[in-house]
C-alpha cells in the first residue's frame, strides 16, 4: 500500500517523538528528567528547531500537569509548532531550505506533537496511527466506477444497492477534492473516531513507502538536525 | 511456567447454526458424528477469556455457521474490544442490514469476509442454497463501504461458478473489496456429498489462476489463494500477483480453532479434537505431542517430493474429513494420475 508523503512525515515524526521520548525514560547517563540548569534560547534557527524536537518531555510533563487540572488544552504544543514553523521559515528566507521540504518537517513537527499531546492526556487510550482512510487512488475510483457501470447495465443488481454503492463511490471522490485544511480537519475527527472504537491502524512496517526526493530530504533533514550535523 | 503460546489468529466458532445451506460448506459437524451445541453468553465469554489469558493472541475471527444468528454477538464484540483484541467476522451477509452493520463496526469488527460465488444471482444463490442470498451479500458490501468498513470478498471455486472468476472478482472491486479470497473448493462437512459435482479440474484451477493473475494486475486488488494447490498439480511460480498458502498446523499461523462448546481444533477444517479448553490449559491442548500425528501426516505419495515439508500433501484435513485418514490423499490431489 503506498503511502503519501504527508503519512510518512507524520509517522515518521511521531517515531522520532516515541524515541526520544523513549531516551528521556531510561536511565542511561543524564536523563531528561534530571534536574539541568537553565539554558539559553538558542541564537540559530537550526538550534531553536533542536530545541523544539528535543522538549516533547517539557510537553509530556505539562499535558499530565494541565490534565491533572481537569484541563486538555494544549497550549505549549501549540506555542512549540508554532515556533518551529518560525525557526523553518527563517531558514527558507535564507535558502538553507525549500518550502517543500519545510512544509513536510512542520507536518512531521506537528503530528510528533500531536502525538506526545495525546499519549499524555489521560482521555483515551491512544495509538499512534495512519489514518488509512483515503482511497487507493482517484484512478482507482474512475476503474470502480466503470465496473460498477458496467455490472448495473446488466440490471441485476438491485438498484437500492446499486444506488449505495455508487454513492460510496461518489463519497470517496470528494475527497480528491477536499482542501488540505479540510484533510486536516478529516483526520483530526477519524483518528478520534478511530480511539473510540480502538480499532488498530495498519502497522507502519507493513506498509510499502514510496518516498518522494522531497520527503527523504525533510527525513534526512530532520534526523540531520537531532545529530548534530 | 509454560510461555503463553504465540497465535497470529485464532478462529472461533461461535455457533453451528446457519441460515444457508451452502453445497460446499466444510463445517465440520456436517454429517458425522462432531459434537452439537453451543454455550451460553456467560460460558461463551468465560471461554474467550480463558483462551486469551492462556495465550499471546491478538487477532480473533469469528465464524460458524453464521455468527450473526447469536443475539449476544454484541456482547462477545463487546468483550474482545474491551481487550483490544481485533476482530474478523466471516458470514453470509444474509444480516448484514445497514443498522447492524453499523452496530458491529462500532463494536471493532475490523474486517468482514463475505462470500461472493458469482456475478450471476442464479449461481451464488445455487452454491449458497439460498435463494436472494446474492442481494444480500451485495447489499451487505455496500453497506460495508458506505459506513467506512472494510471487507474481502471470498470466491469458492467450483466447477459451477470458475468460468466466471473475471467477472466475479470486477464486481467485487467494483463494491470496494479490500481483497479477493480465491478458495478452490476443498471439500469437508456437507462438501463431502458434492465432490464429483463441484471438484474443479486442476486444468481449469490453473486456468483460473491465470485468470486472477490478470485481475490482480488489472485492477490492482490482493488476491490470496490459502486452500492448498500441490505444486506437483500446478505450478504456481509464473502467477506473481498471487498470494499462496500451504497448511500451517502447528506453527504460530495456524488457525487454531475453538468450536462453540469449547473443543480447540488444529485448523477450521479438520474435525479432530485436541481437547476441551475448560478442561485443560491451552498450552497444553496444543502441546508438540498432541500435535504430532496432525503436524506429521503426509501421504506416501509424497514421500519423495522435494517440495513435501511445505506442501505436506495438501490439505490433510480434507483428506482425513473425507476419508479418514490424515496421511490418504486428499480430493484435489487425487487428480494427480
Amino acid at each position: 500500500m503506498p503511502v503519501s508523503r504527508r503519512d510518512f512525515m507524520k509517522v515518521f515524526g511521531m517515531s522520532v517523538a516515541s524515541l526520544l521520548l523513549t531516551r528521556c525514560r531510561f536511565p542511561i547517563g543524564v536523563t531528561c528528567y534530571a534536574p539541568l540548569p537553565p539554558t539559553a534560547l538558542p541564537d540559530s534557527a537550526r538550534g531553536r528547531l533542536r530545541l523544539c524536537w528535543l522538549s516533547f518531555d517539557e510537553l509530556a510533563q505539562k499535558t499530565t500537569e494541565e490534565a491533572s487540572r481537569g484541563s486538555t488544552e494544549n497550549t505549549l504544543g501549540q506555542q512549540l509548532a508554532a515556533d518551529h514553523r518560525a525557526a523553518l521559515d527563517e531558514l527558507v528566507a535564507s535558502g538553507e531550505l525549500t518550502p517543500s521540504i519545510a512544509d513536510l518537517t512542520q507536518e512531521a513537527y506537528a503530528a510528533a506533537v500531536y502525538h506526545v499531546w495525546r499519549s499524555n492526556a489521560p482521555m483515551t487510550c491512544y495509538e499512534p496511527m495512519i489514518v488509512d482512510y483515503a482511497p487507493t487512488s482517484a484512478g482507482v475510483l474512475v476503474q470502480q466506477v466503470e465496473a460498477l457501470s458496467q455490472a448495473a447495465s446488466q440490471g441485476s443488481i438491485d438498484p437500492q444497492t446499486l444506488a449505495k454503492a455508487q454513492a460510496s463511490i461518489e463519497h470517496d471522490m470528494a475527497y480528491y477534492a477536499l482542501s488540505d485544511a479540510d484533510v486536516q480537519a478529516l483526520y483530526e475527527r477519524l483518528i478520534s473516531d478511530w480511539q473510540e472504537t480502538g480499532q488498530n491502524a495498519p502497522s507502519f512496517e507493513a506498509v510499502e513507502l514510496e518516498l518522494t526526493p522531497d520527503a527523504k530530504a525533510a527525513a534526512q533533514f530532520i534526523v540531520d538536525l537531532l545529530t548534530g550535523k | 511456567m509454560t510461555a503463553k503460546p504465540r497465535l497470529l489468529s485464532l478462529i472461533v466458532e461461535v455457533t453451528q447454526r446457519c441460515n444457508h445451506a451452502c453445497l460446499h460448506c466444510y463445517n465440520v459437524w456436517h454429517g458425522g458424528e462432531y459434537p452439537r451445541g453451543e454455550l451460553d453468553t456467560s460460558r461463551t465469554l468465560s471461554l474467550l477469556a480463558k483462551a486469551l489469558a492462556e495465550s499471546d493472541c491478538s487477532h480473533v475471527t469469528l465464524t460458524g455457521g453464521e455468527p450473526l444468528l447469536r443475539p449476544d454477538l454484541p456482547a462477545i464484540l463487546d468483550f474482545l474490544h474491551a481487550r483490544g483484541v481485533r476482530v474478523t467476522v466471516i458470514s453470509n451477509g444474509r444480516l448484514l442490514d445497514e443498522a447492524t452493520t453499523r452496530d458491529l463496526l462500532r463494536r471493532g469488527v475490523g474486517l468482514f469476509e463475505l462470500p461472493l460465488l458469482g456475478d450471476r444471482r442464479e449461481v451464488h444463490d445455487a452454491l449458497s442454497g439460498a435463494p436472494g442470498a446474492w442481494d444480500a451479500v451485495l447489499a451487505a458490501m455496500a453497506n460495508i463501504r458506505t459506513l467506512r468498513g472494510q471487507f474481502v470478498a471470498v470466491f469458492v471455486a467450483t466447477r459451477f461458478n470458475i468460468d466466471r472468476l473475471y467477472e466475479t472478482i470486477k464486481l467485487a472491486f467494483a463494491f470496494g473489496a479490500r481483497g479477493l479470497m480465491l478458495n478452490r473448493f476443498n471439500p469437508g462437512g456437507r462438501g463431502r456429498a458434492h465432490i464429483e459435482e463441484l471438484l474443479p479440474t486442476a486444468e481449469q484451477v490453473r486456468q483460473a489462476l491465470e485468470v486472477a493473475d490478470a485481475a490482480a494486475e488489472e485492477f490492482g486488488l490482493p488476491i490470496s489463494c490459502s486452500i492448498p494447490i500441490q505444486p506437483c498439480l500446478i505450478d504456481t511460480r509464473p502467477f506473481k500477483k498471487l498470494g499462496f498458502g500451504f497448511c500451517a498446523a502447528g506453527s504460530e499461523r495456524a488457525y487454531y480453532t475453538l468450536d462453540p462448546l469449547g473443543n480447540l481444533r488444529p485448523c477450521n477444517h479438520t474435525d479432530t479434537i485436541l481437547g476441551n479448553l475448560f478442561e485443560e490449559p491451552f498450552a497444553a491442548l496444543i502441546a508438540r505431542e498432541r500435535m504430532a500425528d496432525f503436524v506429521r501426516a503426509i501421504p506416501a505419495f509424497c514421500a519423495e517430493c522435494a517440495r513435501r515439508l511445505e506442501c505436506q500433501g495438501g490439505c490433510k484435513a480434507a483428506a482425513q474429513v473425507c476419508y479418514g485418514s490424515l496421511t490418504a490423499e486428499e480430493p484435489f490431489l487425487r487428480q494427480r494420475v
